[in-house]
């Protein structure tokens, strides 16, 4: 059990974000493993033996219809939603089923599907918050000088509520707080939904700086082709299993049926996603 | 003008005090998910404390730090680690039994652990409270009103001042808006909940002794009514806005004066005044979102549909229907209809003695029951009869909590209030107008389904927590207005009610009463068993799994729920009918809100979930409290700690312990007739027995 503390000082000050890229490069050369992973919602199982790895600074498309436990998996390799089986693998460690915030410190951030910021909090908070947690009370004026020179917009609106600020907006929040900590993975879930297609170039083009920083991702999307411009490796989920894990290249054209759970007797089709919003 | 001021100033201390409350209960809500109900016996402890420790002899200022700044944190970091922590995702029931069970024994422990309650009259903070320290404009100000005040100001500063410039303080605001998204950032949320907890205790404490002195001595009694007036506080900042709850609470104490102040004196002016608050959650409650609605990560929470999966004895039908998928939930609530109707009766078509031969616990509940009736004829005592009279009368009251909050997943916690409208219906109606008993028991039922209809009507877009809190207001309400008027509950003076006769029949002696209270319960539990294995089971199941589904195929949702409260209420109604007969004579204290919280705790601890549960549930109820007065008058308060302690393990067996032990029993019994079973086939190794521990547990179970 934890002393309680109410002030952040009395916690040894979480790892900062280069000391876990450098640590334990000897593993295979996957940043995350997932093993044989299962999961529930109360009675309801979710996700059935999903295995899949991401090489480092690779990013990896995680495609799927509505239903078949994307995000679910995303929830489970960051720590909220509880694993009922399987291991997560994380730079070497088993994190499985560890706290979300341990999980964080070490190195994974999470944009979750739909609002990823506080809205109660202002701009300013929003990037104090994990700053401070991660960088120590000191970096914090740097990172967020950091912050605002990749955003200008975010600097112009740092007293605003997070809230307050258009979807594309807050993407680029939760953005900027993953480029200025340099986090080793970032699971991106959902990162154009709801946004014009303008606003959704330009978030795309800050995650390809993250991707092109060193970061690995591994990406929801419901605009597959988009998904699929950045990605090295396609994992297709279908009812909760995998039903592809290989490359971009292999799969083109059969990408729809095997979202659908079809087999091949469809004519090739690499339209648009089948889980399109509805 | 002066006169508006001097209705409005009394009302500082009071309003300071509400605010408070309501903002540390805002602060855990929103923390920790957990509406804690506990603030009010919270707030007696550091009451209680402070009162004990200047009666010892302690200086004021040392007793306040103690009681404020020591006892209110150990408290409130007792009740995160130990229970609430465990419960934030919970069904509203769960998060809302162990503390109401906290709320009553909480005080008695105190008072077991302090020995008695101090007889001095609580000085204030700061300076004498009587004393007048100076005038605003021709008002005397006291030295209560100043301490109170400045109390809360320099807290208000304090709290101003924690959640603008400190690093706990963001977190903590971070956690209000949603846990999840603070882990994601890298921060422990449950450590900052702890903080919070810490918080709020230090609020409660503060509230309890800062309120201390406007009364005689410290009672427990007032400091749940003034947690009514923090939950109202709390539900004008719609749980969720800190400093609209601290306006909220402020308004409603200065609020109340002036209405006490310009109100002609009289019952129902009288009354007006304590169920302020009733009209408060009843305007600002619709108002309140869904607890979750702003956490972009509720989703990551199991799916909890009212008592639907904390009644696991209702064996969901949308779990089976949904198949794995959960996206089917809506589809699987409609199925679940046809679900509860097996539940009920085991399995529908199978014949009566089949049943008792496949299930033994049915076979021992018959034969301990048979034998309770005759003991009851023959042997047992005056006292201890009267006492199973009791249980029987208290049984049909608990069976109306089974089909409201058991069936339906509404929780009420006025139930008492029906029950003490049907005693006095039936009473006034034999002493006024002469009316055989009978005749005025099935009145004050139907009574009391016309005052269920009231209820239900107001708070038909009220649900779970909501729901609960808005009849707990309206229990208050009708204590304070309804029960004192003198052709209802007749105020202190209480209302006789005689022993019913039918024709040369009398059941005024105990065993034909008896007879008659069993004849009664029978056919209120058949009542419950008609309701739950008809078509209004099945809706009422539906419902219960999602109110949208079951309105998208047709059911009127409306009118069931109207008619669901009204069957309940009426129950109540004979019960409490019953029950006035059996001791001659009801006061509305009997029938207090108190009592509500108390018959909802225990029937939920025992098992809501079924009539056996309701019966057993009377039952315990009456004869643990009929076995302590065997004790020495020190244990006075092992009924309440015993209540707590079960509330406390409530959150481990939501469906209640009736059905974990007979699961247990059930258990025990198949596995030894495995082995009898292996044995007599002479496969020659006979498994080592493994049911001894489970048997020691069972056992052992309170």
């Amino acid at each position: 059990m934890n002393a309680p503390a109410l002030s952040g000082e009395g916690v040894a000050p979480a790892a900062g974000a280069g000391e876990l890229e450098s640590g334990q490069m000897a593993t295979k050369g996957s940043i995350l493993e997932v093993a044989d992973l299962g999961a529930a919602y109360g009675p309801f199982d979710a996700l059935f033996d999903v295995t899949f790895a991401i090489g480092r600074g690779q990013a990896v498309a995680l495609v799927g219809a509505n239903g078949a436990g994307k995000s679910t998996v995303a929830r489970v390799v960051t720590g909220l939603v509880p694993a009922t089986g399987g291991r997560v693998i994380f730079d070497g460690e088993d994190i499985t089923n560890r706290s979300a915030h341990d999980i964080a410190n070490r190195g994974i951030a999470h944009l979750t599907e739909g609002r990823s910021v506080f809205a109660t909090l202002t701009v300013e908070e929003n990037l104090v918050l994990p700053f401070r947690r991660a960088l120590g009370r000191k970096a914090v004026p740097r990172a967020l000088g950091e912050a605002y020179e990749r955003f200008p917009r975010l600097g112009e609106r740092r007293g605003q509520s997070a809230g307050t600020l258009s979807g594309g907006e807050q993407r680029m929040l939760a953005l900027a707080r993953v480029l200025v900590l340099r986090q080793p993975l970032v699971v991106v879930d959902e990162l154009s939904f709801g946004l014009a297609p303008v606003v959704v170039e330009e978030v795309y083009a800050a995650l390809t700086q993250v991707l092109d920083a060193g970061t690995s991702l591994l990406i929801i999307e419901q605009h597959v082709e988009r998904a699929l411009e950045l990605a090295h490796q396609v994992v297709v989920l279908t009812k909760g299993r995998v039903a592809y894990d290989g490359s971009v290249a292999a799969v083109r054209g059969r990408l729809g049926d095997l979202v659908l759970g079809r087999g091949n007797e469809m004519p090739e089709s690499a339209g648009p996603a089948p889980d399109s919003p509805g | 003008m002066s006169q508006l001021l001097s209705f409005a100033l009394p009302g500082v201390p009071y309003g300071c005090v509400f605010a408070l409350m309501a903002v540390g209960l805002v602060l855990t809500y929103k923390a920790s998910g957990v509406f804690n109900l506990a603030f009010g016996a919270q707030a007696f402890v550091s009451a209680l404390t402070y009162v004990s420790l200047i009666d010892g002899g302690w200086p004021r200022w040392a007793a306040a730090v103690i009681a404020v700044l020591v006892i209110g944190p150990v408290v409130g970091i007792l009740l995160d680690r130990l229970l609430f922590r465990r419960i934030r995702t919970a069904s509203p029931l769960v998060t809302l039994v162990p503390s109401l069970g906290l709320l009553v024994a909480l005080p008695q422990v105190a008072i077991m652990v302090v020995g008695s309650i101090p007889v001095i009259p609580p000085p204030a903070l700061v300076g004498n409270a009587q004393r007048v320290y100076l005038h605003l404009g021709s008002v005397p100000v006291s030295g209560l009103e100043l301490s109170v005040t400045g109390a809360t100001l320099v807290v208000v500063a304090g709290l101003v001042a924690l959640f603008r410039f400190t690093p706990v303080g963001l977190e903590m605001r971070a956690v209000v808006e949603s846990p999840r998204l603070t882990e994601l950032a890298g921060i422990d949320s449950s450590r900052i909940g702890l903080a919070a907890w810490i918080l709020s205790s230090v609020l409660a404490g503060l509230a309890g002794v800062l309120l201390a002195p406007l009364y005689a001595q410290v009672d427990p009694q007032n400091f749940t009514v003034l947690l009514v007036w923090g939950i109202a506080g709390a539900v004008i900042g719609r749980f969720t806005s800190l400093p609209l709850a601290l306006v909220g609470g402020l308004a409603l104490g200065i609020g109340q004066q002036i209405l006490a102040g310009y109100l002609p004196p009289g019952v129902v002016a009288n009354g007006l005044r304590p169920s302020l608050p009733f009209f408060v959650l009843l305007i600002f409650l619709p108002l309140v979102g869904t607890s979750r609605a702003t956490d972009p990560l509720a989703g990551c929470d199991p799916p909890t549909s009212a008592v639907e999966r904390a009644v696991s004895g209702y064996r969901s039908g949308a779990t089976a229907a949904a198949g794995g998928s959960w996206e089917s939930l809506a589809g699987g609530a409609v199925t679940s209809v046809g679900v509860w109707h097996r539940r009920l009766d085991g399995a529908a078509p199978t014949p009566l003695a089949d049943r008792f031969t496949r299930r033994p616990t049915a076979t021992l509940a018959l034969v301990v029951g048979v034998v309770a009736v005759i003991s009851a004829l023959t042997w047992v005592p005056p006292d201890w009869l009267f006492t199973m009279n009791q249980a029987l009368a208290v049984s049909i009251i608990f069976l109306s909590l089974t089909l409201l909050t058991g069936m339906s997943g509404l929780i009420s916690l006025c139930q008492a209030t029906f029950a003490g409208l049907g005693g006095f219906v039936a009473g006034q109606l034999a002493v006024h107008f002469g009316l055989p008993v009978m005749i005025g028991v099935i009145a004050g039922g139907l009574l009391a389904a016309l005052l269920g209809v009231v209820v239900a009507i107001p708070t038909l877009r009220l649900a779970g927590l909501s729901l609960a809190l808005a009849t707990l207001a309206f229990a208050l309400l009708a204590d304070n207005i309804l029960f004192p008027v003198s052709w209802v509950g007749n105020g202190a003076g209480g209302v006789t009610v005689p022993r019913p006769s039918a024709g040369p029949i009398s059941f005024a002696a105990a065993k034909p009463f008896f007879l008659l209270s069993l004849v009664v319960l029978g056919g209120a539990a058949l009542v419950v068993k008609l309701v739950g294995d008809g078509t209004m089971g099945r809706y009422l199941a539906a419902v219960r799994g999602s109110e949208l589904a079951s309105s998208s195929v047709g059911i009127d949702v409306t009118r069931l729920r109207v008619l669901v409260f009204a069957i309940s209420a009426g129950l109540a109604g004979v019960g409490g009918a019953m029950s006035g007969s059996l001791e001659g004579s009801l006061s509305p204290d009997a029938y207090g809100y108190q009592v509500s919280i108390v018959l909802l705790a225990v029937v939920a601890i025992v098992g809501i979930g079924s009539i056996s549960g309701a019966i057993v549930a009377g039952v315990v109820y009456e004869v643990l409290q009929q076995a302590v007065t065997t004790l020495p008058a020190r244990f006075a308060g092992l009924v309440a700690v015993l209540f707590g302690l079960a509330a406390l393990s409530y959150t481990r067996h939501p469906e209640g312990f009736l059905d974990v032990l007979g699961g247990r029993a059930e258990r025990v019994i198949e596995r030894a007739r495995n082995r009898r079973a292996t044995a007599r086939q002479g496969s020659g190794s006979v498994p080592p027995p493994t049911g001894g521990p489970v048997v020691a547990q069972a056992g052992g179970m309170s």
